[in-house]
């Protein structure tokens, strides 16, 4: 399996000698927990079954003065493990988001790029912020994986992270391959409104808000979306994502096999849909 | 009257773990010199516990499963929601009851300096919620 949406956020050997990081994981990312050994990430994909995990680091120098993991440690943690894949963050409001997304891409080798709206505080469909950054991706022919839908940090504003506003830049952006994080709930018609016009669209199945990852993905793919427009409609763009550590890779993964999806589906969402995109 | 207290950090791989720190006791009382005293082990976690068995790779797989059993993954539980004070999902309420079903203490007396206890028994240390950098603590007291 493939775990599309984590963050390296709690890994010691990173937190541990970094006071920077230490604090925009508590003040802006907001998690109060004690880091853990890298072994231990490594060892709850083992446990989990999953091979392979994109990190997704977080640039909010504009709006809170911090990058939540650097790009730098993110290719660092990729480059000595081959069962992680990196992607890239950088900040829209920097003058030089672009080239630094270039720099990141083609030096530190890394995949795809995060953009969280509600903690780095742009409107998804602006031209002058976010538009230069859908062209990149485009041209260097990356995904961009979105924070869609509620944010859990007190410091972040959901009100910027409407899956809607997606549909204008899937327009303009016919090649540019967009990831839909945590199937944008609680607005996850929107998502999938776009996901289900635009065939470059993802969902991934990171839905955090209440119950069990079983409960939440039960509710949200089978009785919002369905399990019949999943397998009809949409098989080849749905991943999962589990969110780490916000929620476990265990338990998410668990979720998912209690549903009753085909053999083909869920490998779609287990692994190739991932592999094709990346 | 001597009190030495230790800490001891692991890291576990699995969800369910049972791991045998009964040599770490051992060396621990053996070392600290007290004659005549008690051996208190602790975890300091509440998604794990502390047990004492025939330490047999049969009855291990036993407890886990057992222990899984007892309180299933799949029922309704309230502590399965955003914990703002960690800033996750609590949804590992099976690993805390399980942790109250074990307990998270064991002690022993020490007897003319050494550790008191049936030829088979062994101390575990059980994981319950792992993988997870986990402590416990072992505080020998006495004369």
């Amino acid at each position: 399996m493939i775990d599309f949406h984590t963050h390296p956020v709690m890994v010691k050997e990173l937190v541990r000698d970094d006071p920077a990081l230490q604090r925009a994981v508590r003040e802006v990312f907001q998690l109060y927990f004690p880091a853990q050994p890298l072994e231990v990430f490594l060892a709850e994909m083992d446990e989990a079954g999953v091979g392979r995990a994109v990190l997704l680091p977080l640039d909010c120098t504009t709006a809170h003065g911090c990058r939540i993991v650097t790009n730098e440690q993110v290719a660092e943690l990729a480059g000595k493990n081959p069962r992680f894949v990196g992607f890239a963050s950088v900040d829209p409001g920097a003058k030089d988001a672009p080239r630094r997304l270039e720099k990141a891409v083609r030096g530190l080798g890394l995949k795809g790029l995060k953009l969280d709206p509600a903690l780095q505080r742009f409107h998804i469909d602006d031209r002058n912020l976010a538009w230069p950054l859908y062209q990149t991706c485009s041209e260097l022919g990356i995904p961009v994986l979105i924070h869609c839908g509620l944010s859990w940090s007190l410091v972040g504003q959901s009100k910027y992270a409407r899956p809607l506003a997606l549909e204008e830049v899937a327009q303009e952006f016919p090649s540019l391959r967009i990831v839909i994080a945590h199937c944008g709930w609680p607005w996850v018609e929107e998502a999938l409104l776009v996901a289900l016009k635009y065939r470059n669209v993802y969902l991934d199945t990171s839905i955090v808000y209440s119950g069990t990852p079983a409960d939440a993905l039960r509710h949200v793919l089978a009785e919002r979306i369905g399990l019949d427009v999943l397998e009809r409609s949409l098989p080849r763009q749905i991943l999962f994502g589990s969110n780490y550590p916000r929620a476990d890779i265990r338990r998410t993964v668990r979720g998912l096999a209690a549903l009753p999806l085909s053999p083909s589906l869920r490998e779609r969402i287990a692994r190739k849909n991932a592999e094709e995109l990346l | 009257m001597k009190s030495i207290l230790k800490r001891f950090t692991i890291v576990t791989h699995h969800e369910t773990e049972l791991i045998d720190i009964t040599p770490q006791v051992l060396a621990e009382v053996e070392a600290a010199g007290v004659r005549d005293g008690t051996a208190f082990v602790l975890s300091l976690h509440t998604t794990t516990g502390l047990t004492v068995n025939e330490g047999l790779p049969d009855l291990e797989q036993d407890i886990a499963d057992c222990l899984q059993g007892l309180v299933p993954e799949g029922r309704t539980y309230r502590h399965a929601r955003f914990l703002h004070e960690d800033g996750q999902m609590a949804i590992n309420a099976p690993s805390h009851l399980r942790g109250a079903l074990l307990g998270f203490e064991v002690f022993f007396p020490i007897e003319s300096g050494r550790l008191v206890r049936g030829a088979r028994q062994t101390i575990y240390f059980v994981e319950l919620d792992g993988p997870q950098e986990r402590t416990w603590v072992l505080q020998i007291m006495g004369e």
